[in-house]
């Protein structure tokens, strides 16, 4: 719960309105798992919608530098993502990359006004340090990043490889800092702050970041031969060639672990393996990684540990001891414990050792530092024991990941300029509340099971070349269908006016997800952390007492129908004919509005999110406005959810019913399926529709002209 | 719950024709329950009425909406004092106590009814509403075994079943279910089969004198001593 404060102060520049306090939704899991606090849910939906531009605002809003976490974040947005529970959690972070990449983030221009005279000095350009800056200058500050490399970046550049890593992406991400007016100042080392305050800067960001590699204190280790992961990486990663020899090892079985094993593969070493100390589930590398290692022909060796280096003829000679795991420690991870007399060697060229790093701090910083050599902060503040110097990122908290990282960033901006303009530090609460709790198995079961979908990604024959960027991005449609996995956890629906509840009982029973229940003292309640959003008790409540939780989901059927309906009266087109099109489905694939296009001006769609969502009286109401025919595009099969068509037709036999009462044929609705009996398609199926209404409506004008 | 079905369209328009501003109430209570009369239904009665006005281009009328929360209660039509002001008449949407009601509470307003009160019912399923009680004001459930032979039997006999009864059905209507085999099914669950022997005089058919009133209250005098 950090740095909402910086959250708002970063919408100004963007145009999305703040959160009404009408929004009753809860926060979801995902979001409440993201260090930066992304509207992770809303920018799904908005991607499941096809409405890409926004997706990117929505992710802009939260995150400074959106392209670098769509390649590199590891996500812990998908490790509590609730759709798990059903299949696999949302592709979260590759949906991020499609709205970066289709959204032109590229093209984003960030702009920052000088509104204060203090200067603010960064120390290190890893991502708490272009955070911080990013967010400082936002606020208005004048800021020197100072970085002692001859590019700025600190892991993002010498430590992720560049196949995870475009380096476009990150030098991108710079250049729009430097337009922003950051002052970059590179191949400078700071080696004392004092010396900063002298030169004017009222404030300091120590971000040094966790560069030095850990050793595992054996015998040999200084041998030739032997390098450590972090060092090894960054020479790499410099333009360094090492050279490795055939037969690599990399001792460990965290991220750096893994990139160390795939670059040695791509510098053309032979045999490349991981020695790790304990079994695979106890890895705390990710997953995908793993797998792409395996792919790439990288060994694993597990329950193994090195005790002792030789350098013999030019080879490294490794003796191991194998290990088993123990009890569990106070983490819960079992402790492996070395087998008695299961000794034996291995040979190698190199071995890296990747076993986890430690901040390295100049003594002249004068900065309290504590265990691990990591440098001792207020959580909340950020402040060291030296006043109006702050400290953030793997320099405080030892290894960790870009986003733990860039949220350090941003929350050191808001505590700096609290510090600069002598506020005390707000604790800005969040007055929603966090969804909790998995769901009910009888509500799985009614989810349908869609497979989540992972981003092409190059073969394993191709990437083992060079250091080409291995994954691709989604097509739209991948993206799309993707996105529709969401639950939407957290933004479903609920009785706003319980003294209108008749308590019915219309929402349990029509329920798809078995989700309302009558509690012990006969209320009706729907559980928010159950409710799967789909809008089907919201559209059949006698009383209206039930809304979505979001406002916008509220009013988006009306609201678009009216927009379509103005848009319609100013062109006039003869016979009108308004259709209802899902539009995650049909609509949102892009399948029904090619046909749309080439339809003319005389069918006008209202995208809706769900066509269960659309109600009687929205179809009245479009004949009212002088449609001759409405339809209703429903999503078929590739619904998301189950039984809407079923809906879809209560809705459209009420309406026909009325339209019959008035004088009008049934027929003028029709639902329209991606496939009918009949094979043929839902861009046929509406040809046939609007020609029927054609001849309808050819048919009144005739009836009107024999009357008068 | 007192169930109710919306009038034809035809039909409230030909009641309504009269008046230029229509008020529709809705009822939030039973005829919210029922489908019939919530404030979905009044909305989707005032999309259809304006649809309908639209359409045959000779619309004059204005509607307006409201539903309280009950109809059947004059303190409840409070909430409509300041509305009917603006209006020629109420079109409401609860069953006949209610439009009785709001005619009673605004002795100048004319008040026409939008639904036709049916029965006494409770819903089988969603969307499916099944008649329970006759209110004959004799309640011969203790004998029945729950299961009430006036509403539910086609004929309403009181010593069934009749010689139409098939396969558990009824001879009037092959879909549904003959009462008083259901009677008996559960006598035989209750082990009560003996009920089914005993004779049931016939029911007092004399008219029953109307309207009924049942005065709850005890006559107190009050201000003496009452002895």
């Amino acid at each position: 719960m950090q740095s909402f404060a910086i959250h708002n102060l970063e919408n100004h520049h963007l145009a999305r309105p703040k959160r009404a306090a009408e929004d009753h939704s809860l926060i979801p899991p995902c979001q409440a798992a993201c260090p930066l606090h992304m509207d992770i849910r809303e920018y799904v939906s908005l991607t499941a919608q096809g409405r890409v531009m926004e997706a990117l605002q929505v992710i802009r809003s939260g995150n400074p530098f959106p392209s670098i976490c769509a390649h590199v974040c590891a996500h812990p947005c998908e490790n509590a993502c609730r759709r798990a529970q059903v299949d696999k959690p949302v592709a979260i972070r590759a949906l991020k990359r499609f709205a970066v990449e289709f959204g032109g983030d590229r093209m984003v221009e960030c702009e920052a006004e000088t509104t204060h005279d203090e200067r603010v000095a960064v120390v290190g350009s890893g991502p708490a340090g272009l955070a911080c800056a990013y967010y400082l200058r936002k606020l208005g500050y004048l800021v020197t990043v100072f970085e002692a490399h001859s590019q700025l970046g600190g892991m993002l550049r010498v430590g992720i490889p560049k196949y995870r890593l475009p380096r476009e992406v990150l030098d991108t991400e710079v250049e729009r800092l430097a337009r922003m007016g950051v002052e970059i100042r590179t191949n400078a080392r700071v080696v004392s702050l004092d010396l900063l305050f002298d030169m004017g800067y009222k404030a300091v960001f120590l971000t040094v970041g966790a560069h030095q590699g850990l050793r595992m204190g054996i015998d040999g280790e200084e041998s030739p031969g032997v390098i450590d992961g972090a060092t090894f990486l960054r020479e790499v990663n410099l333009g360094l060639k090492p050279s490795l020899g055939e037969r690599v090892a990399v001792v460990g079985g965290g991220n750096v672990a893994i990139d160390a094993a795939r670059t040695a593969i791509r510098l053309g070493a032979r045999e490349v393996n991981i020695l790790y100390r304990r079994s695979r589930a106890e890895m705390p590398a990710d997953d995908v990684e793993v797998e792409q290692a395996l792919e790439e022909g990288v060994q694993f060796k597990f329950l193994v540990l090195p005790k002792k280096i030789r350098r013999q003829d030019g080879y490294l000679k490794v003796n191991c001891v194998r290990m088993e795991l123990g009890e569990p420690d106070a983490r819960g991870r079992r402790q492996p414990v070395a087998v008695e007399g299961s000794d034996f060697e291995m040979e190698f060229d190199t071995l890296v050792v990747a076993i986890g790093q430690a901040p390295q701090m100049p003594g002249g910083f004068g900065v309290r530092v504590g265990k691990g050599s990591t440098i001792v902060v207020d959580p909340v503040t950020l402040t060291t024991n030296r006043v109006g110097v702050f400290a953030g990122g793997d320099a405080v908290t030892g290894p960790a990941t870009v986003v733990q990282a860039l949220a350090a960033g941003r929350q050191a901006a808001g505590r700096i300029d609290d510090y600069l303009q002598h506020r005390y530090p707000k604790d800005a609460a969040e007055s929603r509340e966090t969804l909790v709790g998995d769901l009910r198995p009888e509500t799985i079961e009614m989810i349908r099971r869609i497979g989540r979908i992972e981003p092409p990604a190059l073969p394993p024959e191709a990437r083992t070349a060079d250091f080409t960027p291995i994954e691709m991005v989604y097509d739209w449609e991948a993206a799309v269908n993707e996105a529709r996995r969401c639950l939407r956890c957290g933004a479903g629906a609920e009785i706003l006016f319980q003294d209108k509840c008749a308590s019915c009982l219309t929402c349990l029973r029509v329920c798809p997800y078995h989700v309302p229940y009558v509690d012990a003292t006969g209320a009706v309640r729907i559980p928010a952390d159950q409710c799967q959003a789909c809008g089907v008790c919201v559209a059949e409540c006698p009383a209206r007492a039930i809304v979505l939780r979001r406002p916008y989901d509220r009013r988006q059927v009306a609201g678009e129908l009216e927009h379509v309906l103005r848009s319609a009266a100013q062109t006039k087109p003869r016979p009108l004919v308004v259709g209802f099109c899902c539009q995650y489905g049909l609509f949102g694939t892009g399948s029904l509005s090619d046909l749309w296009r080439e339809a003319g001006g005389s069918i006008w769609l209202v995208p809706v999110l769900c066509t269960a969502n659309v109600e009687a009286h929205h179809i009245l109401r479009a004949f009212e406005m002088g449609a001759e025919g409405v339809f209703i595009a429903s999503c078929g099969e590739q619904c998301a959810r189950e039984n809407t068509e079923f809906w879809v037709r209560q809705r459209v036999e009420k309406a026909r019913r009325v339209l019959s009462e008035i004088g009008l044929e049934p027929e003028r609705i029709e639902v329209l399926v991606p496939s009918d009996h009949n094979g043929s398609t839902a861009a046929e199926q509406l040809d046939a529709f609007a020609q029927r209404i054609g001849t309808l409506y050819l048919a009144s004008i005739l009836m009107q002209e024999v009357r008068s | 719950m007192i169930v109710a079905e919306r009038k034809s369209l035809e039909e409230i328009r030909r009641t309504i024709a009269p008046y230029e501003r229509v008020l529709i109430v809705g009822c939030g209570t039973c005829a919210t329950v029922c489908g019939a009369g919530g404030e979905r239904e009044v909305a989707l009665l005032h999309a259809g009425l304006r649809a309908m006005e639209a359409r045959s281009g000779e619309g004059w009328h204005t509607f307006l909406e409201f539903t309280v929360k009950r109809q059947c209660d004059a303190e409840f039509l409070d909430a409509l004092v300041d509305r009917v002001r603006e209006v020629d008449a109420v079109l409401s949407l609860g069953c006949g106590i209610g439009v009785q009601a709001i005619a009673e509470r605004f002795p100048t307003l004319p008040v026409l009814p939008g639904v036709n009160t049916s029965f006494m019912g409770m819903a089988k399923e969603w969307g499916v509403w099944d008649e329970r009680c006759a209110a004959c004001g004799d309640c011969r459930l203790a004998e029945t075994a729950g299961i009430c032979p006036i509403t539910r039997c086609a004929k309403g006999i009181l010593n069934g079943p009749c010689a139409g009864t098939k396969n558990g059905k009824c001879e009037a209507n092959n879909e549904m279910d003959c009462a008083w085999v259901l009677i008996y099914q559960r006598l035989e669950k209750l082990h009560r089969l003996e009920d089914m022997r005993r004779y049931y005089p016939p029911r007092n058919f004399r008219v029953i004198p109307r309207p009924r009133r049942i005065v709850s209250k005890a006559e107190v005098a009050v201000g003496g001593n009452n002895g």
